[in-house]
């Protein structure tokens, strides 16, 4: 069994530890952004649960991983301090994995989808895209990822683990 | 495969429920007042010395009293507030059923407990949106007590989640609850009403157990709070408290624009106040488990 480092809400974790994996759990309307830099073997992952920091007044700097705009570069910085990083960030992997839907006509709880929007947006503006994602839908997530392999495991009560 | 359950059956599986002290009961009704005040809360539970002794001594914890030991009843409330009061008091009080397994859902152990705390703070924090007015304080006892039928339900559910799944998933039925009422005879929001009915607990309570995921089979005079709470609920699930397989697998009413009146982004300042408010709470109640 190898280590767990646990994700919470708005949290983030990075690693080039082999014998560890990042998980977080139950993942509704938020994203898991999982970055893997496979030249230094590295891993990282930010769980966003909102588009935007600004709704948050001031008070994000406690909790940058919590919103899209603030969280992408928070876990870019973290890459960069265990040696994962490269001009322009090229090489860098990205996979999405959450962003559940909410089925709302008055767009005012599909938090998930603005959520997406907001990641890709970001990532682009930074030079990135993601690879792989498994997003939207209506049931929760719990994702992991092997630092070792880079492999994503994702599973929902009821259904089989997959992988992207 | 399900088999249907009895009226007698649910009846006599919540007989075996310990019912809540009195003191809870008087706690609830008196969150529903509109003009309450910390005094009445330490009134209601200075008559309980159990109760009396458990608060002071879950307050005397690190975390919340900083080293200095509070041995007065009216600094701890004063101190932690009503909302941090009643979650612990409930989670005390009901403990049995709070922190049950949920096996029937394929739940982790403790989910029950924080889906039905997020969804009171979120509760609390959406009532002011209501066009008419919704006491927020009856909002989170609301939230706090919605979904307890699970802790019973889910018994008789064990082994139907990836059935229930993919039929959900395809399709079959509206959404979870209506699932579980067409697969087993009850959903978990009957149950929970016919457990408020036992323990005695006032209204709003059981009707808003009974209706927070079809708000508008309850009575129109309850419409705003039920909405309230149906919103809360899946905020609740939206922002990783669910409860295994059904969370976001009930279908939020869009009527709600009619009793509520929410932004983009008075939705989303709501989800980050609740998430530091849940987490303050969380990581101030020992034995929680950790924080998530
Ligand atoms: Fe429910
Ligand atoms: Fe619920």
């Amino acid at each position: 069994m190898s280590n767990h480092n646990i994700v919470g809400v708005g949290g983030l974790a990075v690693s080039k530890n082999p014998a560890e994996s990042i998980k977080t759990f139950a993942l509704g309307s938020c994203v898991a952004v999982i970055m893997l830099h496979p030249p230094t073997r590295s891993v990282g992952m930010v769980h966003v649960a909102l588009p935007d920091s600004a709704v948050a007044r001031g008070s994000a700097n406690d909790r940058p991983g919590y919103f899209a705009d603030t969280g992408i570069p928070v876990l870019l910085k973290e890459m960069a301090k265990i040696g994962a990083n490269s001009p322009g960030n090229k090489g860098m992997v990205v996979k999405l994995a959450g962003g559940a839907k909410v089925l709302d006509p008055n767009n005012i709880f599909n938090v998930g989808k603005r959520n997406i929007l907001a990641i890709k947006k970001i990532l682009w503006s930074l030079g990135m895209g993601a690879v792989a994602e498994d997003l939207g839908a209506n049931f929760s997530r719990t994702v992991s990822v092997e630092v070792k392999t880079g492999r994503i495991t994702i599973s929902s009560p009821g259904k089989k683990d997959w992988q992207i | 495969m399900t088999t249907q359950i009895t009226h007698d059956e649910i009846l006599a599986a919540i007989k075996k429920v310990p019912l809540i002290p009195t003191s809870g009961t008087q706690l609830l009704q008196l969150a529903n007042q509109k003009d309450h005040n910390l005094t009445d809360i330490i009134n209601i539970i200075k008559c309980d010395a159990a109760l009396t002794g458990y608060i002071l001594k879950t307050v005397n914890s690190a975390a919340m009293s900083r080293g200095k030991e509070i041995t007065s009843l009216d600094r701890a409330v004063s101190l932690v507030g009503e909302d941090m009061i009643l979650s612990i008091v409930f989670s005390e009080a009901a403990a049995q059923l709070f922190h049950a397994d949920l096996d029937g859902y394929a739940a982790n152990q403790g989910d029950l407990w924080r889906h039905n705390l997020r969804s009171a703070i979120a509760a609390k924090k959406i009532a002011p949106y209501a066009k008419l007015e919704v006491n927020p304080d009856t909002a989170f006892t609301c939230g706090l007590m919605h979904d307890l039928g699970k802790a019973i339900i889910s018994h008789y559910l064990e082994g139907t989640t990836e059935e229930m799944v993919a039929a959900v998933d395809h399709g079959d039925f509206k959404d979870y609850s209506v699932a579980e009422h067409e697969k087993i005879g009850f959903n978990h929001s009957e149950i929970g009403f016919e457990l408020a009915k036992h323990w005695g607990l006032p209204e709003p309570l059981p009707s808003v157990i009974r209706y927070h995921h079809h708000p508008q089979e309850g009575n129109i005079e309850l419409q705003p709070l039920l909405f309230v709470v149906h919103l809360a609920d899946i905020v609740s699930m939206m922002t990783g408290s669910g409860t295994g397989a059904d969370s976001m697998r009930h279908s939020i009413d869009p009527a709600y624009s009619d009793y509520i009146d929410l932004s983009r982004d008075d939705i989303a300042r709501i989800i980050f106040e609740v998430e530091i408010e849940f987490n303050t709470i969380m990581s101030s109640l020992s034995g929680e488990g950790e924080p998530k």
